[in-house]
Formats: C-alpha cells, structure tokens, sequence
C-alpha cells in the first residue's frame, strides 16, 4: 500500500509541477508563511491585508491533488481540514470553502473572483492570477 | 415500522442525489447546507433509541443551515435540526442556533469577537456539533461524557459567547466565555428527578461556560478544558410527589486528541459535583458526583475507510462505582448496575463519497446508567449485561 502510494505519488510529481497556492491579483499578495497559508485555508482569516474578503475554492475531499496540497504545502491531512471547516458550518459560526469539481474551474474562478485563492499544480499563465511561495 | 423503513431509505437517497456542495446564492454570501442520517437500533436486551430489543428505526437527523455573510466580520446564521431518538425526542423541530457571529478584530496573529444569540456550547470535543454524525467519533457518542439521555442541559444556550484566539509557531490558543439561558426539556426532569412529575423545571440562573484549547501549529495534538455550571429550579404543583426544590452542577471536561495520517486517539474525562437541594422527604439523592471518561482509537487504512475501538466508564457517583449505596437510597428498587455504564464499541466508517456515509456499530454494555428512564421506566425490566448493534447511512450538501 505504501509502495503504491509513493508511485503515485511521484507519477504526480513527474506529470506536473509541485502544488502551489494561487490568488487573484487583486488581493496583492506575494508570499505567506506556513502558518498564514493555514489560517486562510482554515477559513479563520477572512480577509487580505488590503481588507478584501478572501473567497476560498476547494476540490472535493476525495480529490488526489486536493489531497496532495493539504499535505505538502500545509502539513494537514484532509480529514483535519474537513474537521475544521465542519464545525463552522454546523455551529454557524463561519462559512465552507467554495467547491470547484475541476483544476479547470479552480483556475477560471480563482482568476474571476476578487479576493480568489485556490490552489493548482502546473504552471499558470493567467495574467489574473499570482502564484504564491509558502515559506 | 414500515413507513419509518420507507423514510429511512428514501430520505437519504433523495438527498444525495442533490449536488455535492452547498447551495450558494447571492454571488455565494448566502450558503446553504444539511444533512439526514438514520440508523437502525438492535439490541439484545434494553431500549436504546426506540424499542431495540425488536429492532429500531427511530434515530433520525435531519438538519438545513443558513448562513449569510454581510462582511468578513459579520455573519448571520441558523440551523434547524429534527431530531427523533426513541422515546427522548420525537422530530419536532427545533432551532438549533440562531446567531450572529461578529470578529471584531482578527491578523494572523490573533483573532477576538462575539457571538449572540442561540449559541452551541463548545464543551469537549464534540459537544457542538453533536447532532452532525458525520462529525461524531460513532453512530453513537461516548454517552459517559455527551448523555443522550439528557443533552439538552449542555447542548446550546441563549446568550453571549466570547472568543478569542492566538496563533504562533508553537502552536494555537483560544478561548472561549459565555453566558446564557440554558434550553431545557423533559428529558432533564426524567434524568435528573427519575419521572416526568407534576411540576416545572426551569433555569434558575444564568449557565456559564468556559474553555480553553491549545493545538499545535497542524493540530497534531489538542488539549482542551471546558467548565460549564448551572442550576435549575423545580416548581412542584400541588398534586406533586415532590417539593419545589433546585438543582445544580458544576461539569468539567477535559480532552487530549492526537491527530496523524492514519491514527487518531482521543481521550476524555468528565466530573460533575451535582447537589438537589429541598425536593422533600420522599426523594432520596442530595449529593453525587456524576464521572465519566472514556478512550477512543480510529485507525484509516484509507482516507475514506475508518475502523475505531472504544472503551468508556460512566458512574452516577464516583464515591460509589459500585451503585451499591445509590440502590440501597432507592430501597434495592433500581438496581445497583443502573449507576454506572461500561461499554466497549467496535465501529467502521465508510465514506462512500464525500457527501455519503455508512457505518455500522457493536456494542458491549455492562451496566446501564446511560439508559434514558424514560425509555426503560420499570427498573426490574434492566438487564445488567446487554449487546447494541447499529448501522446508519448518512448524507450531506
């Protein structure tokens, strides 16, 4: 299982670049720390430096790089996240990310939405959207 | 039987054929969600959720949320949940919360603000979002700490909740304070006074609720500590057996959790000093200690698959594990196993896809204190040494 799991794994790494966190341009952000990253992706930052509502996308739980994200770039497992997410949206006191079904979508909402951040795995060439390094 | 087997299927299929995300409205500031589970109750002896011994359909949840977010800062939000569970709650709906949650302030370093309201009270680890099974550490929660059979004392209250929260490299810390009207309802007068006698019970002053966790930066390890305390007051009618007399609690749960790829332990631990005070000569209890504390392991050979084993033990008072003292107060009618609860649960979870879930349940009782009277009213009818079996489908949006 573990064998299977690092192929994979490294077939990921091989069809594309490494997962990277991507935002609309508007919210003028270049770089965030580890700790940054997760309180966005938590949902308990709600809100770009400049004050524009950050307006979170997300693939399904079930989704290979949503999963491979979670992991390398946040050190979460999605169970965690879900965790976190599930009990603000059944307690009322925050909201859930915005579910996209594809990398496709991921993008073209990240790009049309003011405040977007999302996450993708190869290179992105959309002039709406800024990559960001997670230190 | 067979209109409840019919809802149990129909239900859940009729939601899951609904997209898998929430509902999003108002360019997605005003989103909607839900869930619906039912389960099916066996067991060998005892009424647990229904009538068990002949197998039970009625452990129903059906829950819709809203919630509207005006700014980053303020959000408005509500649930209203149904709830079936044997003889304790029969789907009349119920607001579940219904508040506003204001941050005042919030930087990646520290976050603070309040909420008003009907608020969830955040107690232990699963208090708030107990009635959400996809949330829960099983078909049924560890009962020694989160009691069926009266969770209404502690499940919401209508008040003010302060929070706050700081984030660093070691780790996070919140904080969270409240005050409120506890809702109660019948099930607190079966608990608490043994039968549903003629007279009222009612908050008698505010509950406070405090807790404190701390999390490592990934939440790899957690501890909390939650103090909620309360009192309520028993106006007894004329016709009543009782005098008019008061109850009160001080409850205290401590919780550790450890979080890896595919483990997660939990631990928690209850105490609750309870004291009634002027019901009269015929009532037996003035003084217990209530105690609970159980240990849950969950392994995930896979993301989505979920085998968990856990070991609880509840006493109605921890001077007296045995309940020999509590049964001789009740003159040998209850027995003295009706004082404590020892069960081991063996459960497997399945997330079918990310909005279905199926899990299946066993159950190991010796004892049977976290019974509802109300479900087993005759006291010589327990049976000290009983097997639950359950199952449940469950799905979101």
């Amino acid at each position: 299982m573990k064998g299977l799991a690092c192929f994979v794994f490294l077939l990921g790494l091989a069809s594309a670049g490494a997962q990277e966190l991507i935002v609309n341009r508007s919210a003028g952000v270049e770089s965030l720390t580890r700790n940054e990253a997760r309180l966005y992706l938590t949902m308990r930052l709600k809100h770009w430096p400049d004050g524009t509502e950050v307006r979170l996308f997300v693939l399904p739980d079930n989704d290979a790089l949503h999963q491979h994200f979670v992991n390398a770039i946040l050190g979460l497992y999605p169970y965690q996240l879900r965790r976190v997410w599930d009990r603000q949206i059944f307690t009322g006191t925050g909201q859930a990310p915005i579910l996209v079904n594809s990398r496709e979508e991921m993008l073209r909402r990240v790009a049309s939405t003011p405040g977007g951040l999302g996450y993708t795995d190869g290179l992105v060439s959309n002039p709406a959207v800024h990559t960001i390094e997670v230190q | 039987m067979r209109r409840y087997l019919r809802l149990a299927i129909v239900l859940p299929l009729a939601m899951g054929s609904l997209s898998a995300s929430a509902l999003d409205l108002f360019e997605e500031r005003l989103r909607i969600h839900g869930f619906a589970s039912q389960a099916v109750v066996d067991t060998s002896d005892n009424q647990y959720f229904g009538d068990s011994t002949g197998t039970s359909f009625d452990f129903t949840e059906l829950g819709l949320n809203a919630s509207y977010r005006f700014t980053p800062r303020i959000l408005l939000s509500s649930q209203v949940l149904v709830r079936r569970a044997g003889d304790m709650y029969d789907g009349t709906p119920s607001i579940d919360y219904a508040l506003a949650d204001i941050t005042a302030s919030s930087t990646s370093e520290a976050r603070f603000g309040a909420r008003l309201g009907r608020i969830k009270n955040p107690l232990g680890l699963y208090n708030e979002t107990r009635d959400v099974p996809f949330t829960r550490p099983g078909i049924f929660l560890p009962q020694v700490i989160y009691y069926d059979k009266v969770r209404n004392l502690v499940l919401s209250s209508d008040g003010v909740m302060f929070f706050g929260e700081t984030y660093g490299e070691a780790g996070t810390l919140s904080l969270n304070l409240g005050v409120g009207q506890p809702i109660i309802d019948d099930n607190a007068e079966w608990t608490y006074l043994g039968d549903d006698f003629e007279g009222r019970l009612e908050p008698r002053d505010p509950t406070w609720i405090a807790n404190l966790w701390i999390a490592s930066p990934t939440e790899r390890l957690r501890a909390g500590l939650g103090v909620v305390a309360s009192s309520l007051s028993y106006d007894a009618f004329e016709s009543s057996f009782l005098e008019s007399g008061s109850i009160g609690f001080i409850n205290t749960i401590l919780s550790l959790q450890y979080n890896d790829e595919q483990w997660t332990l939990s631990a928690e631990y209850s105490r609750m000093p309870l004291e009634w005070k002027e019901f009269g000569p015929v009532f037996p209890f003035s003084k217990q200690t209530t105690e609970g504390y159980y240990l849950q392991g969950a392994y995930r050979p896979r993301p989505n698959l979920e085998l968990s084993l856990r070991y609880e033990e509840g006493f109605a008072d921890r001077n007296d594990r045995d309940g020999s003292r509590s049964s001789a107060l009740t003159g040998g009618l209850t027995p003295p196993f009706d004082f404590y609860s020892k069960i081991w649960t063996a459960g497997l979870r399945w997330d079918v896809k990310p909005n279905l879930m199926l899990r299946f349940e066993y159950q190991r009782h010796a004892g049977t204190f976290a019974l509802s009277i109300r479900e087993n009213p005759d006291p010589s009818d327990l049976v000290k040494h009983w097997d639950a079996f359950a199952a449940s489908i469950s799905v979101r949006f």
